[in-house]
C-alpha cells in the first residue's frame, strides 16, 4: 500500500517544484519599474521627444526580465531593474527638456512678434506726437501772427487818433506844457463880466467834448483867471463863474462830471502885465489842461 | 619519452598564458567601465547635477567610491555592477539638470512675453 501510493507522490512533488521552478522570481523594484515602464509609454511628450531613449529603457527593463525569468539572484535583479528606472527617469527629463526647448522656440517667436508689434507701437505713438507738434506750433504760429496782427492795429488806431488829436487840439490852439496841453478860451468866448459862453465858446468846448470823447482815458482840468480889475472877492467868484460855466458846457456836450476837475485863480497867475486893455483882456481867461494820459492833472 | 615531452610542456605553458589572459581580461574591462561611470559623474557634476539633482548625484558619487573599494579589493563583479549604476544616477542627474534649465530658460521667457505684454497693454491705453 505504502509502496504503490510512493510513486506518484513523489511524481506530484516533482510536478510541484517544476512549477514553482518556472515561476519567474520578482522585485519590489522591478514592479515599480515596469510601472513607470507602462507611465512613459503613456506620456505622449515621451513618443514626440525621446523615442531613442525609450528604446534603451525597454532593452534595460528587457535585461532586468530576462534577469528574473532566468531566476537569476536577487541581487542581480535588482541591479538590472534599478538601470532600468533611472533610463525610464532619464527618459522623462529628456521629454522634459525637449519639450521645454520647443516651448523656447515657439516663445521667442511670440516675444519677437510682440517686441515687432511694440517698435510699431512706439513708432505710432512718436508720429502721432509729431503730427500733435506740428498742429500746436502751427496753431502758435497762427496765433503770434494774429496778435502780431493785433498789436499793429492796435498801434496803427493809437497813431490814427493821436495824430487826429493833434490835428483837434491845433485846431483849438493848443500849447503843449508839462501838466498836459492847454487850451484858452480867451476873454471874447465870455460877455464882460459875464459867466456864458458866447457862441464861439460854445464851438471851442464841442470840440474840446469830442476830443474826451475820442480820448476816453484823458481827464482835464479847469482853471479860471481875471484881470487885476475889481476886488480879489469879485474877480475869485467870477473865475470861479466862468470855470464853473465851461464844466457845464462840457457835461451837458456829454462829458462825465468826474472827468472834469475844477480850479478858480482870481486875479493871480496872470499872463500879461495889467498895464492895458489888451494885456488885461489877456489875462482874463480860462485855461483848459488836456492830461497827457490817464493820470489827472494837477493843479498849481 | 623525451620528445613526448615537449609538447606537454607547450600544452601546459599555453594553457598558463590563456588564464592570465583570461584572468587580467576580466580586470582591464572593469577599469575602463569605471573610468567612464567616473567620467560621466564628473559631466552630469559639470552640468549642475549637484543643484538640479542632488538625491541622484549624491546616489552616484557614493557608488563610484563603492566601485572603486571594489576595485581595490579585486571584486571586478562587484566593482562593474556598481560602476553600471553609478553611470545610471549620474546620466540620470545630468539629464534632470538640463531638462530643469530648459524649463528656467522657458519661464524666463515666458516671463519676458507677460511683461512685454503688459507693456504693449499700457502702451495702447
Amino acid at each position: 500500500m505504502k509502496k504503490y501510493l510512493l510513486t506518484p507522490t513523489l511524481l506530484a512533488v516533482a510536478a510541484l517544484i517544476s512549477a514553482c521552478g518556472s515561476v519567474p522570481k520578482n522585485t519590489s523594484l522591478l514592479d515599480q519599474t515596469r510601472s513607470d515602464y507602462v507611465q512613459a509609454q503613456n506620456n505622449p511628450d515621451v513618443a514626440k521627444y525621446a523615442p531613442l531613449e525609450m528604446q534603451q529603457a525597454g532593452t534595460a527593463l528587457a535585461q532586468a526580465n530576462a534577469a528574473a525569468d532566468d531566476r537569476t539572484s536577487l541581487e542581480k535583479i535588482d541591479s538590472l531593474a534599478y538601470i532600468a528606472k533611472q533610463k525610464i527617469a532619464l527618459t522623462q527629463e529628456v521629454a522634459k527638456k525637449k519639450s521645454a526647448e520647443a516651448e523656447i522656440a515657439s516663445s521667442a517667436k511670440e516675444r519677437d512678434q510682440m517686441r515687432l508689434d511694440q517698435r510699431t507701437n512706439e513708432a505710432n505713438i512718436a508720429n502721432l506726437n509729431a503730427e500733435k507738434a506740428r498742429v500746436s506750433a502751427a496753431v502758435a504760429q497762427s496765433e503770434a501772427a494774429l496778435a502780431q496782427r493785433q498789436t499793429q492795429e492796435a498801434l496803427a488806431r493809437t497813431a490814427q487818433l493821436e495824430a487826429q488829436l493833434a490835428v483837434q487840439l491845433a485846431d483849438m490852439a493848443a500849447k503843449k506844457t508839462e501838466r498836459g496841453m492847454v487850451i484858452t478860451l480867451g476873454d471874447v468866448l465870455f460877455g464882460t463880466d459875464q459867466a456864458h459862453l458866447s457862441a464861439d465858446g460854445v464851438r471851442t468846448a464841442q470840440k474840446l467834448a469830442t476830443v474826451l470823447q475820442q480820448n476816453p482815458q484823458r481827464s482835464v482840468l479847469i482853471e479860471g483867471f481875471t484881470d487885476s480889475t475889481g476886488s480879489d472877492a469879485y474877480n475869485m467868484a467870477l473865475s470861479q463863474r466862468r470855470a464853473t460855466t465851461v464844466r457845464g458846457a462840457l457835461t451837458d456836450l456829454g462829458v462825465a462830471a468826474d472827468r472834469i476837475d475844477m480850479q478858480a485863480y482870481g486875479e493871480t497867475h496872470p499872463v500879461a502885465a495889467n498895464d492895458s486893455a489888451s494885456n488885461r483882456q489877456l489875462n482874463r481867461r480860462v485855461e483848459i489842461v488836456l492830461s497827457n494820459g490817464s493820470d489827472r492833472v494837477i493843479a498849481r | 619519452m623525451m620528445k613526448h615531452s615537449k609538447p606537454w610542456a607547450l600544452t601546459l605553458c599555453c594553457l598558463a598564458a590563456l588564464l592570465t589572459v583570461g584572468c587580467s581580461s576580466l580586470k582591464t574591462p572593469v577599469t575602463a567601465e569605471v573610468a567612464v561611470s567616473k567620467a560621466t559623474v564628473a559631466n552630469a557634476a559639470s552640468a549642475g547635477g549637484a543643484e538640479y539633482a542632488p538625491v541622484e548625484m549624491r546616489a552616484a558619487r557614493e557608488k563610484l567610491a563603492l566601485a572603486n573599494k571594489a576595485m581595490a579589493t579585486k571584486d571586478y563583479k562587484q566593482a562593474r555592477s556598481l560602476a553600471a549604476l553609478a553611470q545610471a544616477d549620474a546620466k540620470l542627474a545630468q539629464s534632470k539638470a538640463n531638462s530643469a534649465k530648459a524649463q528656467t530658460a522657458a519661464d524666463a521667457l515666458q516671463d519676458d512675453i507677460r511683461i512685454l505684454r503688459e507693456e504693449l497693454e499700457r502702451n495702447n491705453n
